[in-house]
């Protein structure tokens, strides 16, 4: 297994699923069918989670490759570049989707400005994505090129997308805003550990005077600290991509930050949450809740422990 | 401006020297893992209290969260009066909290061994730094700011409400001071001078 095979693997999964989500979510708007809904924000959760190592996995796929004959840098570069303008669709699609499923497990009627938002930003990440699987595909494919690529709608898409190399450079240029970076990834992993795992530790039966329904008020904080080290972590990506590439804590950090967000899908989703939800103070929480608190106790914490091993093991992947 | 000797001298110490350069596991990557997730344990369950003082979440109850206060004392500068204070005071029943709180203390403890080593690995790096001096003074104000949320909002009694307007500013104290903390020592990797005596960054 390696980048290119990761890759092909991952790739087709922000394209298809996005547009299965927004399938759904504008079937829920017709048919008025909550259970439809919730199932497009949960798409779109999973996409927006995967779209991540799709994204990382690109750059190793592009070393494999670009020495290779018939393969154009310049096509990959614009591949790139699509990709960096899609990816941020796709995750604020994938926030504003988290919204969602929290208001509607407050059983709070869905806010008619997220579900505009929704709406606008999933079928944007629609059309982004399908251009960045098509400059993708093109890169192997001469089959699919097409004069088509100098069309208005083509240009306008590219006029939005940025050069990686210009990216790259701007984030690295000045060491202070990537200073800036590094300690609001800080400030994240606090209100993650702070909100999440306090939750998780008082379900593991720590503290069990505090009433789960309340701690659990905390974890949009907790929510919105991930919110900023996935930006924060995508763009320091984009500041040093071999770097991170070729880094073997770095890659086992991206699959634990992964399972650490199942796990958290899992616990609300499963019935989990349900079941300890209403214990008040001094309440044992079930097993099952157990269970899954510990494991993404463990996996936050292997989260800051890889994160911390990046510098170290860098080029611990061969290049 | 002439860096002091000593920290060439201390530099040269033989654990000083594992420090920096150990291919060992036990080396200076893993105190920096140490010393983070000290970070999160002390300044995560400050985060929660914080918000709580800001009127987040008002379900959770008040006066359990005064145990994450409690112990904390152990790695201030009054560690023995508070040990006999607190440690063996058996009046004091012991709520729920004291886990979380064990914590906290935890975390401090850690974090306090840890940037020990971590100072003793690169000295000159840290002593010649000014930021290094703000940190440290940053830790200070943070956990006099504890302090004083433990003695004015927990410790008297009092309803939440007058819990709850004593406690507000001081939370936003907290807030700043701990997110000082963490900038000023993230900063320390960006704002040195030498890396080792001599050798400049």
């Amino acid at each position: 297994m390696d980048f290119p095979h990761l890759h092909l693997l991952l790739n087709h999964s922000p394209i298809i699923g996005t547009m299965v989500g927004a399938g759904l979510f504008l079937t829920s708007l017709v048919v008025r069918t909550e259970d439809v809904r919730l199932s497009s924000l949960i798409v779109f959760i999973a996409v927006a989670l995967l779209a991540i190592p799709t994204f990382i996995t690109g750059v190793g796929a592009q070393e494999k490759i670009v020495a290779d004959p018939g393969i154009s840098n310049d096509l990959i570069q614009r591949h790139e570049g699509a990709a960096e303008l899609a990816i941020w669709f796709m995750e604020v699609t994938g926030a504003l989707a988290v919204v969602a499923l929290w208001q509607c497990a407050r059983r709070v009627p869905p806010a008619p400005w997220n579900t505009l938002a929704i709406l606008v930003f999933s079928l944007l990440t629609v059309v982004l994505m399908a251009r960045t699987g098509n400059t993708g595909g093109e890169i192997r494919h001469s089959e699919i090129r097409s004069a088509e690529e100098n069309t208005a709608p083509y240009a306008a898409l590219a006029y939005f997308e940025p050069s990686p190399a210009k990216f790259t450079r701007l984030m690295i240029v000045n060491k202070w805003w990537w200073a800036f970076m590094m300690d609001m990834h800080f400030f994240g992993l606090v209100l993650l550990i702070g909100t999440i795992g306090m939750l998780n530790l008082r379900v593991l039966g720590f503290a069990k005077q505090v009433p789960i329904a309340a701690l659990n008020k905390l974890v949009p904080w907790g929510l919105a600290g991930f919110g900023m080290n996935v930006t924060t972590g995508l763009l320091a990506f984009i500041g040093m991509p071999t770097f991170y590439t070729h880094d073997l804590a770095f890659v086992l950090k991206i699959a634990a930050i992964l399972l650490a967000a199942a796990a958290m899908v899992v616990f609300y989703l499963s019935g989990a949450f349900r079941d300890c939800e209403a214990l008040g103070a001094g309440k044992d929480a079930p097993l099952r809740a157990k269970l899954i608190a510990g494991t993404s106790l463990v996996l936050w914490f292997a989260v800051i422990v890889l994160g911390r091993y990046i510098q170290p093991l860098q080029d611990s992947i061969a290049r | 401006m002439a860096v002091p000797l000593f920290l060439n001298a201390l530099e040269q110490t033989g654990f000083s020297t594992w420090l920096r350069e150990s291919e060992s596991v036990f080396g200076f990557y893993f105190i920096l893992v140490v010393h983070t997730i000290g970070l999160a344990l002390v300044v995560g369950p400050n985060a929660a209290i914080d918000l709580r003082l800001l009127g987040l979440a008002p379900e959770i109850p008040l006066p359990p969260l005064k145990n994450w206060f409690n112990l904390m004392w152990l790695v201030g500068p009054n560690a023995a009066i508070d040990l006999r204070l607190l440690g063996l005071a058996p009046d004091i029943p012991l709520p729920p909290l004291k886990n979380w709180f064990n914590l906290m203390w935890l975390g401090l403890a850690i974090n306090a061994v840890s940037g020990v080593f971590l100072v003793l690995a690169y000295p000159s790096k840290a002593f010649t730094n000014p930021d290094f001096y703000l940190k440290l003074t940053l830790i200070g104000f943070a956990i006099w700011n504890l302090q004083r949320i433990k003695r004015q909002v927990f410790d008297l009694t009092q309803g939440e409400d007058a819990m709850l307007a004593k406690g507000r500013m001081l939370a936003v104290w907290s807030l700043l001071l701990w997110a000082g903390v963490i900038t000023a020592g993230r900063l320390l990797a960006y704002t040195c001078s030498y890396l080792v005596y001599g050798v400049p960054c």
